[in-house]
C-alpha cells in the first residue's frame, strides 16, 4: 500500500513533457480559428460566439467560413473537429459550402488528395434543420447520443456547433405565450422558458463534449432612422450614387433574446455590410469587435 | 404535439402514476416535457419508490421525441439530395434566368420586390406558363388580388410556340398548360394556411405518382395577405408571418418545390419606398429580387438584393 502511494506521488510530480513538447502540443491543439480578420479573437472550447447583424450582413457566410478555414489547417488538426450545423432559418445552401470548399482545396493546391480530402470534409459536416422551437429543443436533447455515435464513427473528439440563427423563432414563441390555458398560471413567459431550456441543453453538451458554439443572430428591430432599415428603398442607380460614408456605422439594434441566452454568450461580433463594397465581387466585409 | 394523457393508450408505461409524477413538475404535455431538464427529473424520480418504472416512462417519452425530429445529415448526403431532387426551373424571363444561373431552384423561396406595375405578376404568370409548358409539371398559383389572367398565360404560351390560338386545332398545348396551373383565390392568411396544409397533405400522399408533379408554388402577392395582420401591439401578426414563411420553406424543402412570392412596396420615411414586409420577413426568403420597369422602353430590370451564394448588387434586364 505504502509503495503504491509513493509511486503515485512520484508519478504525479514527475515530468510529463518539456516546454518544447508542450509548445508543440498547444500549437497542435489550437482549437478554432475564425476567418480573418476575426482570427485575432482568442477562442477556446466552451466559448459561445454570437455573430450579430442586420439582414443581409453576410452572417451565414462568416458562419460557413468557420469550418472551411478550420479544415484548411490540416496540419494543426483542423480535421479533428466535427461540424454540426443547426439550421433554424432553413436557408442553408449546401452548394455554397461545396463551392467554397472546392475553391479552398484548389487554392491549397495538393491535387492528389483533392477528392478524398473533399469527401472527408463533407462527411464531417453534419446538418439538421428545425421548423420550430420544440424541434430545436428535441434536436439538442438527443444531440448528445448522436454525437457520441459520430465520435466513434469518425474518431474525432471535438465539435463545432453552429446555430443559424438563434432568434429565428422569436416571434412565434412570443405569441405562443398566450396559447395554452395552463400557461397562464406559470410564472415565466414562454420565450424565456424556451431560451433557458436551450441554454441548459447546450451547457450539458459543453460539459460532456469539448465544443465551441457559434451562433448568428439577426437584428430584427432596427432603429427607424438608420439607413439599414430602408435597404431597398430606392432604385439601384440611386443607391450606389449615395454617399457611402453615411451613418451605417451607427446601426441601432434592440436586444430581443431572453437574458438566459444573453448571459450565455461569451463573445459577440457585430457584422455590418458596408454598402460601398457591395458592388465589387468580393462583397463581404465585416467589422470585428468583441466583448469578453 | 400531444398531452401525456392521449399517449396512455399507445404506451402503457405512461400510466396515471407517471402522469401524476409529471403533473407534480408542471408537465402535462410532450412540449412541457421537452422544456424540462431531464436530468433533474430523473434525479427526482430516483428519490421515489417507483423510480424504476418512472425512469422507464421517461425513457419512453425520450424515444417518442427521438422519432419526431429531423435526421442529422452529413454534407455528402445533403449534396446528393440537392443534385438529385432540387432542380432549376426556367422562368422564361431571360433576365432572371441569367441572373440566377438558370432560374428558380427547387427547395428555395424566391421573393420579387417591386413597386406597383413593375412586372411582378407578369413574372409570376410567365414562370407559371414556362414551368407548365417546358417542364411538363403542375403549378400551384395562389392569387390574392384577382390578378391571375388566363389570357396572359395563353399569350405567353402562344409567344413561345409561335402559333395563334383562335382556332380549335391549336388549343391542345394551351389546354395542357392551363390544366396544369391550379389557381386558388385566397384573400386572407388563414385561407392561405388552409390551402398550403391541404397541399402538403396531397403532395405527401402523391409522392410516388411522379408523372405530373407539382414543382412550382406561386403566391402573388404574399404581402397583401400579411400586411393586414401586422401592426398593433401584439406579436401575433408577426408570428403568423414567420409561421407562413416556415411553412413555405418546409413545403419547398420537403416536397421539392420552387416557391415564388411577391412583395409590394410602400412609402417609407423621407419619401422613399420600401418593401411592405420589412426587417422580420427578410429572414424568410432565400433570394430577394428587386424589380423596376423603365416606362419608355418597357424593359424590366432585375436586381439581386439577397442571394445565398451570389453577391448582391448584380443586375440584369429583359422585356416582358
Amino acid at each position: 500500500m505504502q509503495m503504491d502511494d509513493s509511486k503515485e506521488v512520484q508519478r504525479w510530480i514527475g515530468v510529463d513533457e518539456n516546454a518544447n513538447q508542450m509548445l508543440a502540443r498547444v500549437f497542435m491543439a489550437r482549437p478554432f480559428l475564425l476567418p480573418p480578420p476575426l482570427h485575432r479573437v482568442p477562442l477556446r472550447f466552451g466559448n459561445v460566439v454570437e455573430i450579430l447583424g442586420p439582414l443581409p450582413s453576410a452572417k451565414t457566410h462568416i458562419l460557413i467560413q468557420v469550418p472551411i478555414s478550420m479544415w484548411n489547417e490540416v496540419e494543426y488538426g483542423g480535421l479533428d473537429h466535427l461540424v454540426v450545423f443547426v439550421d433554424l432559418d432553413c436557408r442553408f445552401d449546401i452548394m455554397r459550402l461545396s463551392e467554397m470548399l472546392n475553391h479552398r482545396i484548389a487554392e491549397a493546391g495538393n491535387r492528389d488528395h483533392d477528392e478524398t480530402l473533399y469527401n472527408l470534409c463533407m462527411s464531417r459536416f453534419l446538418y439538421v434543420h428545425c421548423y420550430n422551437s420544440f424541434e430545436f429543443l428535441q434536436t439538442l436533447k438527443t444531440l448528445h447520443y448522436r454525437l457520441q455515435k459520430e465520435k466513434e464513427a469518425h474518431g474525432v473528439n471535438s465539435f463545432l456547433l453552429m446555430i443559424d440563427s438563434i432568434g429565428a423563432f422569436h416571434w412565434v414563441d412570443r405569441s405562443s405565450t398566450f396559447l395554452p390555458l395552463r400557461e397562464s398560471c406559470r410564472k415565466t413567459l414562454f420565450p424565456q422558458r424556451v431560451s433557458e431550456a436551450v441554454v441548459q441543453e447546450i451547457k450539458k453538451l459543453i460539459q460532456v463534449h469539448s465544443m465551441l458554439i457559434v451562433a448568428t443572430k439577426a437584428t430584427i428591430f432596427v432603429d427607424r432612422y438608420s439607413t439599414a432599415s430602408s435597404e431597398a428603398k430606392c432604385l439601384p442607380s440611386e443607391r450606389f450614387s449615395k454617399n457611402v460614408t453615411g451613418n451605417d456605422q451607427h446601426i441601432q439594434y434592440r436586444e430581443y433574446m431572453p437574458s438566459a441566452w444573453q448571459s450565455f454568450v461569451t463573445h459577440r461580433i457585430l457584422s455590418i455590410l458596408l454598402r460601398a463594397i457591395m458592388k465589387t465581387d468580393r462583397s463581404i466585409c465585416w467589422n470585428g469587435c468583441c466583448r469578453d | 404535439m400531444a398531452p401525456l394523457k392521449s399517449l396512455e393508450q399507445e404506451y402503457p408505461l405512461i400510466d396515471s402514476s407517471f402522469q401524476a409524477f409529471c403533473a407534480s413538475h408542471d408537465i402535462f404535455s410532450v412540449e412541457d416535457f421537452i422544456l424540462h431538464d431531464i436530468d433533474v427529473l430523473i434525479a427526482f424520480a430516483d428519490k421515489l419508490s417507483a423510480s424504476r418504472r418512472l425512469k422507464q416512462g421517461i425513457n419512453q417519452l425520450l424515444s417518442i421525441i427521438d422519432a419526431l425530429h429531423q435526421p442529422l445529415l452529413n454534407g455528402l448526403d445533403l449534396l446528393q439530395d440537392v443534385k438529385r431532387n432540387k432542380h432549376v426551373l426556367s422562368t422564361g424571363c431571360q433576365g432572371i434566368d441569367a441572373l440566377l444561373g438558370g432560374g428558380l431552384r427547387e427547395g428555395q423561396l424566391t421573393e420579387l420586390v417591386g413597386p406597383s406595375s413593375s412586372g411582378k405578376t407578369q413574372v409570376c404568370l410567365k414562370s407559371a406558363s414556362t414551368v407548365a409548358k417546358m417542364h411538363m409539371s403542375s403549378v400551384v398559383y395562389l392569387d390574392t388580388g384577382n390578378s391571375f389572367s388566363p389570357q396572359r398565360i395563353a399569350h405567353f404560351v402562344g409567344q413561345s410556340s409561335g402559333s395563334v390560338f383562335n382556332n380549335q386545332t391549336d388549343r391542345g398545348p394551351l389546354q395542357k398548360v392551363l390544366d396544369s396551373i391550379i389557381c386558388y383565390s385566397v384573400f386572407d392568411i388563414f385561407q392561405m394556411f388552409d390551402v398550403l396544409h391541404q397541399l402538403e397533405i396531397n403532395l405527401r400522399s402523391e409522392m410516388l405518382k411522379s408523372d405530373h408533379q407539382v414543382r412550382l408554388l406561386i403566391v402573388d402577392s404574399i404581402s397583401s395577405l400579411i400586411t393586414p395582420i401586422l401592426g398593433g401591439s401584439g406579436p401575433q401578426g408577426h408570428a403568423l408571418m414567420i409561421s407562413a414563411g416556415f411553412l413555405l420553406k418546409k413545403l419547398a424543402h420537403e416536397q421539392n418545390l420552387a416557391v415564388l412570392v411577391t412583395n409590394h412596396m410602400v412609402g417609407g420615411d423621407s419619401g422613399t419606398s420600401k418593401p411592405a414586409l420589412g426587417e422580420s420577413w427578410k429572414s424568410v426568403p432565400h433570394i430577394r429580387l428587386l424589380l423596376s420597369r423603365d416606362w419608355q422602353s418597357n424593359i424590366c430590370n432585375f436586381f439581386i438584393l439577397k442571394h445565398p451564394s451570389m453577391a448582391s448588387g448584380r443586375a440584369a434586364s429583359c422585356t416582358l
